[in-house]
């Protein structure tokens, strides 16, 4: 199997759409000369054109409102927002608009598009740059939600929001774009809604979100190897739709929930994560559902702040203990 | 008070083991308490100093209610009481109130994690009696599964005390004798009650040929020790049905049928001054020759006062046997809320007609199923109880 990084898989993933299907196109800002901020788009321009993949003014909100009409008279456009932050500028357009599109017009029209961004803290870019807001999209019907968190995983779930007829925000992680890892040859679209588990365990379940899922992964083999617990790892993949069923199974074999994201701790998806847990597993649950967050603070510029700001393998692995005994 | 047993609603002091001024330890015993189910040594739940015993011997008191007043430090008699650990928690490892949550009756929450909680009503383990493994002192599922296992606790049984009788004067049945009643007493009173005042009852009776199964038991004398009973038997040959029925191993609760997926069969035995009915776990899953030890020691434990809770609890289903008294056949009232009780009447011999017309001597036994017609319609009753004969009268299959 082929070895890539995960913005080589996303722009696979782009190029195989778009090949395939001549109604794919780009937007964004930087998407077309520049090749994008994170080089995402790159070769694009080269290979489609200016018509296929076009460079806008900064302006989140006209973007993603010009996506969403393309997008209603039958286009499939992938817009390109150079941050999640940014991506706040064009809330009236995604949640107004795209995500209710469908249901106003009782599904005369759809909208099927992707609207990408990156998110996620490390490169000290302070807080209009840094931010996780999985939770605020997770929130709205009618939206779905995919974040990815290996090179296969950016590629097949890409295809898959690409081919799909409802608007996808696609959230990918800034310190992920340089992640290597193997990505099937040929492989087809990925499936929404089916969570990965990543390591299996029967003493404690872990669901890491996003770049979560590998710092969860690196937690879990920490407790094997000093704790002698052997946890279960998912990686949701998608939050909305949710595999609710994968996380509830291993929860009644573990008895134990522990969710790791980088988002703010209130309303956030490892606050949903445990609401449903807890509805659903109450009489298997042996201790409380832990939640592993980002700090409750605007993401601050300072290195060690930022370092601090968000969750490591040590918390993870503290927050698992707390399930057992007194930590 | 503490809730010593999940039925207990009140409970009686029946000696203090520390006086007031005395020092005690964490899991020093301090009180003799009887309940519903047994006779207990409750044992301190912190250190401290006893400032008051609040309730005297011969005093019963609600769960909840304060029995006694120990106070921080060695001869701080004079503490504020409301400052001081309360003894009166039921949960011995947690003395912090947060997170406790007041009953209405005035007792306090046991702090249990919801799958401890929901194996202890399933497996039949008192949490109250549990030392919670986990943060803060919680019961986790390990310790219902470590106490399930061990089937036994740390409390201590004595027999109880026999009340002194009140008389009356004479009239014209003569003098009368008043007896208080003991609290297993009252709670025998209680349950067939309610057992009759609830449960649709009916009978069936079939007469087994237990020929073969008198043979099978001289020859096991030669192998067993100790050799199993026609009472095992029964026990082994109905723990076998049950699992084919699950309704017979099953309850009518609430608007539902709860059916179990553990068999475990209670046996009837004539206490001190009551009836207690000792359960043997996982009948179905154990040798003839287990069932056999398992009895022969619950039996043993019940004539000494000394069965503890949790041997008395987790029952699907009841066999009560008066054949040793010669009596033939009989009813017995449920145990709630099971579905059904067996019992059984004397081994006999009798002439029988055999296949051919015959008159022959066998060796003839009745068994009575009583069912509660909530769950158990007639038809559900007799296929099972013509499958325990089934098994009776072929019972090599027992000894599998």
């Amino acid at each position: 199997m082929p070895t890539m990084r995960y913005r080589e898989a996303l722009n696979e993933a782009l190029r195989e759409e778009m090949q395939e299907d001549e109604s794919v196109f780009v937007m964004g800002e930087d998407v077309g000369v520049f090749q994008g901020a994170f080089k995402v788009t790159k070769g694009l321009l080269e290979e489609f054109g200016e018509k296929r993949v076009r460079d806008t003014p900064i302006s989140e909100n006209t973007i993603v409102g010009m996506g969403v009409g393309a997008a209603m008279v039958g286009l499939r456009p992938v817009v390109e927002l150079m941050t999640v932050n940014f991506s706040l500028l064009a809330m009236d357009q995604i949640v107004n608009h795209a995500a209710a599109v469908g249901y106003m017009f009782g599904g005369q029209v759809s909208c099927p598009m992707v609207i990408r961004m990156p998110g996620g803290a490390g490169h000290q870019l302070g807080p209009t740059h840094s931010h996780s807001f999985e939770a605020w999209y997770l929130h709205v019907p009618g939206l779905l939600v995919a974040v990815p968190s290996t090179p296969a995983d950016a590629k097949g779930l890409l295809k898959a929001a690409i081919r799909d007829d409802n608007p996808v925000v696609f959230i990918e992680h800034e310190t992920l774009y340089g992640q290597k890892g193997e990505v099937p040859e040929n492989g087809g679209p990925a499936r929404f809604g089916e969570a990965a588990i990543r390591r299996e365990g029967d003493d404690v379940t872990v669901v890491g979100i996003s770049r979560m899922a590998i710092t969860a992964e690196k937690a879990a083999e920490t407790l094997a190897s000093e704790h002698e617990i052997e946890a279960e790892v998912i990686d949701p993949r998608t939050l909305r739709p949710l595999d609710l069923d994968t996380i509830v199974e291993s929860v009644k074999k573990t008895n134990r929930a522990v969710i790791v994201e980088e988002g703010w701790p209130h309303g956030g998806v490892g606050a949903n994560l445990a609401a449903l847990i807890q509805e659903q597993a109450f009489d298997w649950l042996d201790a409380p559902v832990m939640r592993v967050t980002g700090a409750d603070v605007p993401m601050p510029y300072s290195k060690p702040l930022e370092q601090a700001s968000f969750p490591h393998e040590e918390h993870v692995v503290q927050a698992a203990l707390s399930t057992f005994r007194d930590v | 008070m503490p809730r010593l047993s999940d039925s207990m609603e009140e409970g009686t002091i029946l000696k203090w083991l520390v006086s007031e001024g005395d020092d005690v330890k964490r899991g020093q015993p301090i009180a003799e308490i009887e309940t519903d189910k047994a006779n207990m040594t409750y044992e301190a739940d912190t250190d401290g100093t006893v400032s008051e015993l609040v309730a005297s011997e011969g005093d019963t008191l609600a769960v909840g209610d304060v029995i006694a007043r120990i106070g921080e430090g060695s001869g701080d008699t004079g503490s504020d009481p409301q400052e001081a650990p309360r003894q009166e928690e039921p949960e011995p490892q947690e003395p912090e109130p947060q997170g406790s949550d007041p009953s209405s009756n005035g007792g306090e929450r046991v702090k249990a994690s919801p799958v401890a909680r929901r194996m202890a009503g399933e497996m039949g383990v008192e949490l109250a009696q549990l030392e919670g493994s986990g943060p803060g002192g919680r019961i986790v599922k390990a310790d219902v599964e470590a106490a399930a296992h061990d089937g036994g606790t740390k409390q201590k049984e004595r027999p109880a005390k026999a009340a002194e009788p009140e008389r009356a004067e004479a009239g014209a049945k003569g003098e009368v004798e008043f007896h208080e009643l003991t609290r297993l007493q009252q709670t025998v009173t209680r349950r067939m009650a309610e057992s009759k005042a609830t449960a649709p009852d009916f009978q069936l009776v079939a007469e087994v040929d237990m020929s073969a199964a008198v043979q099978l038991r001289e020859r096991l004398k030669e192998v067993a020790d100790p050799a199993p009973s026609f009472n095992d038997m029964v026990v082994k040959a109905a723990s076998i049905a049950l699992r084919e029925h699950r309704r017979v191993n099953g309850a009518y609760r609430d608007g539902k049928f709860e059916l179990y997926s553990r068999v475990n069969v209670g046996i009837a035995v004539a206490g001190q001054d009551a009836l207690v009915v000792p359960t043997i776990f996982d009948a179905d899953t154990k040798s003839l020759g287990q069932v056999a030890k398992d009895a022969r020691a619950l039996i043993e434990k019940v004539r000494e006062g000394k069965v503890t809770p949790p041997e008395v609890s987790g029952g699907t289903f009841t066999v009560s046997n008066l054949g040793m008294y010669g009596i033939d056949s009989f009813s017995a009232v449920i145990n709630p809320p099971q579905a059904a009780i067996l019992t059984v009447g004397a081994l006999k011999k009798k002439p029988v007609a055999d296949e051919r017309g015959r008159i022959v001597a066998r060796d003839m036994m009745n068994l009575t199923l009583v069912c509660d017609h909530r769950i158990l319609y007639g038809a559900d009753g007799a296929d099972f109880l013509a499958r325990v004969r089934e098994l009776l009268e072929s019972p090599l299959s027992l000894a599998l």
